[in-house]
């Protein structure tokens, strides 16, 4: 097994290449002007031209890429355009948000996801499986920020429970850090808790037909326990797979939310980049995105092996 | 809330503004949002006040020879950098040589300069080789690049490269540990501020702090900010949506005023280099048949108190303000436009015409234009994009069809469009012109005209015909003026109306 995580490992690295030229190559033909925008709307063509040589966007692209690789492979991300900050001290203060955003709506989202998909699968065709059948399917339909407005209308502006906005450190204690990540996990979560429960439901159908489940209630186990200890085990698989590709649609639907709840996070810094080509810091971005989505696939691999012992690499 | 917590919170004034700080050096970066954190953190020799004169504010008098042609200045004493060091007259000479070289006035003062040099720690001098008579004004002018004054060291920076120490003399000294850029920038009060004794107005007078704290919060989302301002999260918004205005006003605890009585002018811009607006007919095809109303009331909905009809290029209100010449924006005849167009030769070339989406006001002048160009019968190329491709795609000289363009929009803030000094978007000086390219000898005779004139009324005489001129050869189209609402909680008092949020004299209760 440790001979394949380090296969794994490295073959991250021919992965992390690719996405590291497409991502430079597509930035390099992309229409916009990083200078036209920092030069300001009164600002002359000469004046725009002077910027771009100072920042060195006139140079030619593979001068500019050896230079971006280089500069990597030293673990210098390079500073950004806009702010003169280095993109690692950009990327480091937003990273606390962004995180603890896609945590928080990641439990939630598996506390409240699993059990219904298990209760639709054990109801199979009675009213509470259309039930939260008919959720999921809401869930799938209504958009990130509708869920997100009308939350904070209800939550914040009318019983005043919560904040419209904003972020605390988890420094600053426990309850204030959470106080600003309920309405934004809840909203996020939306979209993840429909899709893992109609997972769960249909590997839990599966499992609930195999002769073992009828053995185990021949023998009078409860069914709770029949459920949630021999059935769920056995359906965790695709569980686990479809958590770790919703993993891609938290790091999407975060860019969303963090806009909606003013959180500071790697989102709305992606944005801000790319609306301003930042260059620098959407390359930073980019590259961190698809290493944790590298990572997170590394993970579920492994979880399989521990999910299902009959798995060999 | 506890009394102490109730005291420290009435200290602090949480604010939203326009945009993101997404850099904060005001003259590498010349967006009005970093000009308006600026203006806490560096101080200026000049302010203009409300009627917009300039006014000493650093300086403690001024100088100059008989002939115009060398200004001394004397600065206060007991002015410090937020570092503890005096302000120096070497400051204030490399602050200005770095600010003039970003600047169309500056730039102007230094193609006829001699030498500006410190005569000693607390006087410098400007040697001219022919009088600039507006000195004072390019000095103390509110539009961006204001001429701030820094530390020697840091102004020394070149001026096309970012400063990275925010070191000023301002009343607020900027607090970078805490700056997260998109999300939030700290300004704490400077205890060793010294104020001027004469009443605040504008840039002018006494900048006292009644806060020690103020916080920039950054929301992209004007939903969020509403809400957030409903919830007394934050205090002061600078610049809310107009659709969501009526639902601020609607709350008791809400005060909500036109912010920026020098608004902002709309506009779209005509490529003078290629077919058909290369031809003077067809720009005019364009003036003759536009009515400014669609594109207001696309912007600002039917609020009528939002915007104005603008029959000229100058900002209303202002002392030069004319509608010489502007009949020709009055016609508002489809008819009158299909006839010059015929006039001009127009032969049915695709019209590029670059619309930026994510700006409010370039997607709803966009589609009116859009429109407008249907009607009269023109062949249209709608390009959708962003605003920082049409950045780009702007200063293209290339044909249309070849990555070029025909029409952009955009608009001009109305501190800008006060007088031709600081209003690149009215030059017709061809090559050298702002994206369009006009070329009008008689336009640029004009402003030229302006520089000199030694009085208002001569002033005014040089602007009723740059007006004319202006109009008469299409420089761009003006698609109207209008302004826009800032928002409050009612614990706040002391906020005036202008081109910037002035946070000095501005208390909060608890």
């Amino acid at each position: 097994m440790l001979a394949y995580v380090v296969r794994r490992i490295l073959a991250t690295v021919p992965v992390m290449a690719i996405v590291a030229l497409f991502v430079f190559s597509l930035l390099y033909i992309a229409p916009g002007d990083p200078a036209a925008v920092i030069a300001g709307d009164q600002a002359t063509p000469q004046d725009i031209e002077r910027i771009r040589a100072t920042l060195g966007l006139d140079r030619p692209f593979l001068v500019r890429f050896g230079e971006w690789v280089w500069n990597i492979l030293h673990a210098d991300f390079g500073t950004s355009i806009f702010t003169g900050l280095p993109v690692t001290q950009l990327i480091a203060q937003r990273i606390e948000p962004t995180f603890s955003l896609m945590i928080v709506t990641l439990i939630f989202a598996i506390v409240v996801a699993v059990p219904i998909g298990v209760l639709a699968a054990w109801k199979a065709g009675t009213v509470i499986d259309r039930a939260f059948m008919a959720f999921a399917v809401f869930g799938f339909s209504v958009p990130v920020f509708v869920v997100g407005y009308v939350l904070a209308y209800i939550f914040a502006l009318q019983l005043e429970w919560l904040p419209v906005q904003g972020y605390t450190p988890i420094s600053a204690g426990i309850w204030p850090w959470m106080k600003n990540l309920i309405l934004p996990a809840a909203a996020l979560g939306f979209i993840y808790i429909a899709l893992i429960a109609r997972i769960t439901r249909t590997a839990m159908l599966e499992v609930l037909q195999q002769d073992y489940i009828k053995t185990a209630r021949a023998k009078g186990l409860g069914e709770g326990r029949i459920l949630f200890l021999h059935a769920l085990k056995n359906a965790a698989v695709p569980i686990v797979t479809v958590i770790g590709i919703g993993v891609a649609l938290l790091i999407g639907g975060a860019v969303v939310t963090e806009s909606v709840f003013a959180i500071p996070g790697l989102g709305r810094l992606t944005i801000d980049a790319i609306l301003r080509r930042d260059y620098p810091v959407i390359q930073g971005l980019v590259l961190l995105f698809s290493f944790v989505y590298v990572l997170i696939n590394l993970m579920v691999d492994l979880a399989y092996i521990v999910l299902d012992p009959r798995i060999r690499y | 809330m506890p009394a102490i917590s109730q005291g420290a919170a009435a200290k602090t004034i949480k604010f939203v503004p326009q945009a993101n700080l997404a850099n904060f050096d005001p003259i590498w970066g010349t967006q009005y949002v970093v000009r308006n954190a600026a203006a806490l953190v560096w101080d200026t020799l000049y302010g203009v006040n409300d009627k917009l004169e300039p006014q000493r504010q650093m300086v403690e008098s001024e100088e100059v020879s008989s002939d115009g042609l060398t200004w001394t200045f004397k600065l206060r004493s007991g002015l410090k950098f937020h570092d503890g060091a005096p302000v120096l007259a070497k400051d204030c000479v490399a602050s200005l040589k770095r600010w003039a070289a970003r600047d169309p006035m500056g730039l102007m003062i230094i193609a006829q300069q001699n030498e500006l040099s410190a005569v000693n720690d607390t006087t410098f001098k400007w040697s001219l080789k022919k009088p600039f008579a507006k000195m004072l004004f390019a000095l103390g002018k509110n539009n961006s690049p204001c001429s701030f004054i820094m530390p020697e060291r840091i102004a020394l920076t070149d001026p096309f490269k970012q400063i990275t120490e925010y070191i000023g003399s301002g009343p607020m000294k900027f607090v970078q540990k805490d700056w997260v850029p998109g999300a939030k920038a700290v300004f704490e009060k400077f205890a060793d501020y010294k104020p001027r004794e004469e009443k605040a107005s504008w840039l002018s007078g006494g900048k006292n702090m009644l806060v020690d704290r103020i916080e920039w919060i950054i929301m992209p989302d004007p939903a969020t900010a509403a809400a957030a301002l409903q919830n007394g999260e934050v205090d002061w918004w600078e610049l809310p949506l107009p659709d969501l205005v009526p639902v601020l006003k609607a709350n008791s605890n809400i005060l909500v005023d036109i912010g920026d009585p020098l608004g902002s002018i709309g506009s779209f811009r005509m490529n003078h280099l290629y077919p058909p607006f290369d031809k003077l007919k067809a720009r005019q095809a364009i003036l003759a048949a536009m009515n400014q109303e669609d594109y207001m009331r696309a912007l600002v909905g039917d609020d009528k108190n939002l915007w104005k009809p603008l029959p000229g290029f100058f900002t209303p209100g202002t002392p030069l303000y004319t509608e010489a010449g502007g009949d020709i924006l009055k016609m508002r005849s489809i008819e009158a436009g299909k006839k010059l167009l015929a006039e001009s030769g127009y032969n049915n070339e695709p019209v590029t015409c670059v619309v930026a989406q994510d700006q409010l006001a370039t997607k709803a002048f966009g589609d009116v234009t859009a429109d407008l160009l249907k009607k009269l019968g023109m062949n249209v190329d709608f390009v959708a994009t962003d605003w920082g491709t049409t950045g780009a795609r702007r200063a293209q000289k290339t044909p249309p069809g070849q990555g070029g363009w025909n029409m952009f929009h955009t608009w001009h803030s109305g501190a800008d469009c006060i007088n031709p000094a600081p209003y690149t978007a009215i030059r017709a000086n061809g090559d050298k012109a702002w994206f369009g390219w006009p070329n009008s000898p008689e336009v640029e005779g004009d402003i030229a005209t302006w520089f000199e004139a030694k009085n208002l009324a001569e002033e005014k005489s040089a602007i009723d015909k740059l007006n004319k001129d202006a109009i008469d050869f299409v420089v761009y189209a003006p698609t109207g003026f209008f302004l826009s609402y800032t928002a409050w909680r009612k614990n706040i008092s002391g906020i005036v109306k202008g081109p910037l949020p002035f946070f000095w004299n501005v208390s909060k209760s608890a």
